[in-house]
């Protein structure tokens, strides 16, 4: 792809009325913007989960028919394995409100009391929060040992 | 006098010659000063040299174990390997921002090197907007970010990386996916230049082809080392989570991959200019955004970074630049007009824009599900999140017809094709991926989304792979042995067939991703004793014990376990897991994976009691290795493509203008040439 465009490209004045765009064109990009937006729309629809802390999850009226995801730091001394019935409960909370959650699943690495971890499932109002997933937030990467967390 | 002293003084020193850059170049066009506008390249070769010993100042003190540099002491120990100790080099937010503004400052000094190629109004331009680049991320690091800095008392030893980084992939990832981060600055150079002297042809796009190939190569470098770190590193069993921080270096390398296509079309035709601007400039927006969102802390991801107030600084930077390039747009709107037309949507440039739509269709979602948090806690004040079955929703769909573009694609001629001629080329691969529909449910594929997938995949790699043998038999009857021919093609046509790698290995890539999603099988054994087993896909894992490894600066407890297959024994696996005296709280994983036909055994040792008790977690993982090796086959392609182009002689020159690959104005190119095979 050399010398013979930049001439072309350079020196001519493209000389048009107006701009011409193929139905064909048209129709093609239509089709794939509208599945994008489609795509887009319908899977936020289904897919959107709830963020909240604990406080939030205990005024949130619309949580007992979605799953939602709450944020939290686990309790000391909260923690219990349940082999029998292969699952862990746990206590997590932020200053004073405190959720208890009850997990089956692999438990993260790192997950440990005083970790902040975000749960995902239903609550129903009452009794122990049933949690799908459990992510533990990894202090990876970047993070330096010392807590710099000044928020 | 320490080394971490000398460091600061380099930065300042660094910074004052960037600003000169600036200015010098700036004004010796404006007055048209040739001395002063020559100036600036032995000035941004000095920014180069300050950089290089801000940098050797940091290793000095990180190999010397200087714990009286903050940063130092919170990244190392004493207790690490030399090669970790350097390596944590970048192992936090300091040093990684000094590696990106020295890899910054080492490629401007490679294009002051190799500025003769480059239009030559531009070059001032460039060179001031890369030390402009290069001054908010010295000023950055003179100011809140400074790795130099010293605390009041020196400990007797440093903290130490975090576990998870005490890996091999450290040694290659960070700086890959940073560097990657980085070469976007390029692109977007050229495109200021470009915007600001008003020279909109396709000239400029040519002097950055091989600096995008480098970019989009390295950053696919990066985000390869990135999953494959998470894959055996982390233990959940997969090695893409579409966590914010992965999606922030996937945004760019997106509108990058559009950007490799569609300035082919302008190239060609003269078409789309704003759009290349538009994904050179979103480009470098896009890297400048990742970072600023996973270190502001705006958004929440699993990684947390130490959140600082640098996010204000990117915010602001960001602010700057999108501003800027608007204005330069706006500025230059008249100019950008296309030369030339599209006629069919049956052509070449054609499927470029269909495969432009996806892309940005594709950065546009993936934008979208990482910004959600935000969007709706502005809009409807309540914090709402996707997750990654959004993201599978949304880019399995699209994935799929980008794939079919990419089989057509390469088939098509510029301008228009007739469906005769595209049918001629494309039965055979039509035929093969009909065939593969029909066999895959024999072979227990009975899922028929997954099916779907695989006969894409194998449709394009059929066109890929008859295109390729097409050129090869046509060399060959011209008495060229079958290697020869194949060697040649490459040699000769190296973007084109580059490409064709590059999108082999896709198509490889995305198979893996089908066969890990849809195929994965997990068991969570209960607590092992001794000598009890567990069964997966036919393997079955028998625990023998664990091994108590005590070392200086960790403890390491392994799990023996022994694997067989249909009665044999296939061989002893030792999953682990290490315990850094320094991190007590966070053990990492010594994960076992075992590749068998293209499936993975993923073995995990989830938690142990004693001696002779084991909780284990195992993953079979179809069609992984595929994932890696697409990945390396895209790695390659992409060195292929930007491979330079030997020097040739006047003959071969004339050879060229008749070679596919060569530039055929648009009038001649209506008639589909055939060279070697090879219909342009």
């Amino acid at each position: 792809m050399q010398s013979t465009m930049t001439l072309s490209a350079d020196g001519r004045k493209p000389a048009r009325t107006r701009k011409h765009v193929p139905l064909s064109f048209l129709l093609a990009g239509i089709a794939i913007l509208g599945a994008v937006i489609y795509l887009v729309y319908v899977n936020t629809q289904t897919n959107a989960v709830y963020y909240v802390t604990v406080p939030e999850l205990r005024h949130c009226t619309k949580c007992a028919t979605q799953a939602v995801r709450v944020a939290g730091i686990v309790q000391a001394g909260s923690i219990k394995q349940n082999d029998k019935a292969q699952n862990v409960t746990f206590v997590i909370g932020d200053d004073n409100q405190t959720l208890q959650v009850s997990y089956s699943g692999v438990v993260p690495d790192i997950f440990r009391a005083g970790v902040q971890v975000v749960v995902e499932g239903r609550y129903s109002g009452s009794g122990p929060f049933q949690a799908q997933t459990l992510l533990a937030k990894c202090p990876s990467k970047f993070q330096a040992a010392t807590p710099t967390v000044t928020q | 006098m320490y080394f971490s002293d000398l460091g600061v003084i380099a930065l300042y020193l660094a910074l004052g010659f960037a600003l000169f850059t600036i200015v010098a170049a700036v004004l010796g066009v404006i007055y048209q000063r040739p001395m002063l506008v020559e100036s600036t390249r032995r000035s941004v070769l000095t920014v180069t040299f300050f950089m290089l010993l801000a940098v050797a100042a940091l290793l000095a003190s990180f190999l010397t174990h200087d714990f009286g540099v903050a940063y130092v002491a919170e990244q190392s120990s004493r207790a690490m390997p030399w090669y970790f100790t350097a390596a944590a080099f970048y192992g936090g937010q300091d040093g990684s921002l000094l590696y990106w503004a020295f890899m910054l400052a080492v490629f401007s000094a490679i294009f002051v090197f190799s500025s003769r190629r480059a239009p030559k109004a531009m070059v001032p331009y460039i060179l001031a907007t890369l030390m402009g680049i290069e001054t908010f991320f010295v000023l950055v690091l003179v100011s809140v970010s400074n790795p130099f800095a010293r605390s009041v008392v020196s400990p007797a030893d440093g903290v130490g990386l975090n576990p998870l980084l005490m890996d091999p992939g450290m040694l290659l990832h960070p700086p890959l996916l940073l560097m990657g981060f980085m070469s976007f600055s390029v692109p977007f150079a050229f495109a200021v230049a470009a915007l600001i002297t008003g020279q909109l042809n396709a000239d400029w796009l040519r002097a950055i082809r091989r600096w995008s190939l480098a970019s989009w190569t390295i950053q696919s470098a990066g985000l390869l080392l990135g999953a494959w770190w998470a894959y055996h590193v982390l233990g959940w069993g997969g090695y893409w989570s579409w966590d914010p921080v992965e999606n922030a270096a996937l945004l760019p390398w997106l509108t990058m991959t559009a950007f490799l296509h569609s300035t082919m079309v302008q190239e060609r035709r003269g078409m789309l200019k704003v759009w290349n601007l538009f994904l050179v400039i979103a480009s470098f927006a896009l890297s400048i955004f990742g970072t600023f969102e996973v270190r502001s802390g705006v958004i929440s991801s699993v990684h947390s970074f130490a959140y600082s107030n640098i996010g204000a600084y990117y915010f602001a930077f960001l602010v700057i630049v999108i501003l800027f390039s608007s204005g330069l747009f706006a500025f230059r709107f008249p100019r950008l007009q296309a030369e030339q037309e599209f006629d069919s949507v049956l052509s070449r440039e054609g499927v470029f824009l269909l495969n432009n739509l996806l892309l940005v269709g594709m950065t546009f979602a993936t934008l979208w599900g990482t910004v959600f948090p935000l969007i709706t806690a502005f809009f409807i004040k309540q914090t709402e999140t996707v997750g990654p079955p959004f993201y599978d929703q949304v880019m399995a769909p699209l994935t799929v017809v980008l794939i079919v573009a990419m089989g057509v694609g390469p088939l098509l001629a510029w301008r228009r094709t007739s469906v005769a001629s595209l049918w001629r080329n494309l039965c055979v691969p039509a035929l093969m991926a009909a065939a593969c529909a029909l066999i895959l449910p024999l072979f227990g594929v009975t899922n028929v989304i997954a099916n779907i997938g695989f006969s894409v995949c194998a449709f394009t790699a059929m066109a890929m792979l008859y295109e390729l043998w097409r050129g090869m038999r046509v060399r060959h009857s011209h008495g060229e042995f079958y290697v020869v021919a194949l060697y040649q093609l490459f040699n000769r046509y190296r973007r084109r067939y580059g490409g064709y790698i590059v999108h082999l290995g896709l198509v490889l890539l995305v198979v893996g991703i089908i066969g890990s999603s849809y195929f994965q099988q997990q068991r969570d054994s209960v607590a092992l004793n001794a000598g009890q087993d567990m069964t997966i896909a036919g393997y079955r894992l028998t625990f023998l014990g664990n091994i108590n490894v005590q070392d200086v600066d960790k403890q390491t407890e392994i799990a023996q376990l022994q694997i067989w297959y249909d009665g044999q024994l296939v061989k002893y696996i030792y999953p682990g897991r290490v315990v850094y005296n320094n991190y007590p709280s966070q053990p990492t994983s010594l994960i076992s994976i075992n590749t068998f036909n293209a499936a993975d055994l993923y073995v995990f040792l989830s938690d142990w009691n004693g001696s002779s008790q084991a909780t284990i977690s195992v993953f079979y993982n179809p069609l992984v290795p595929f994932v890696w090796d697409g990945g390396i086959l895209m790695i390659i392609g992409g060195i292929c493509c930007w491979w330079p182009e030997r020097h040739r002689t006047a003959a071969s020159q004339r050879k060229r203008v008749v070679a596919p690959g060569s530039s055929v104005s648009g009038e001649k190119s209506e008639k589909q040439k055939v060279h070697g095979g090879v219909t342009v």
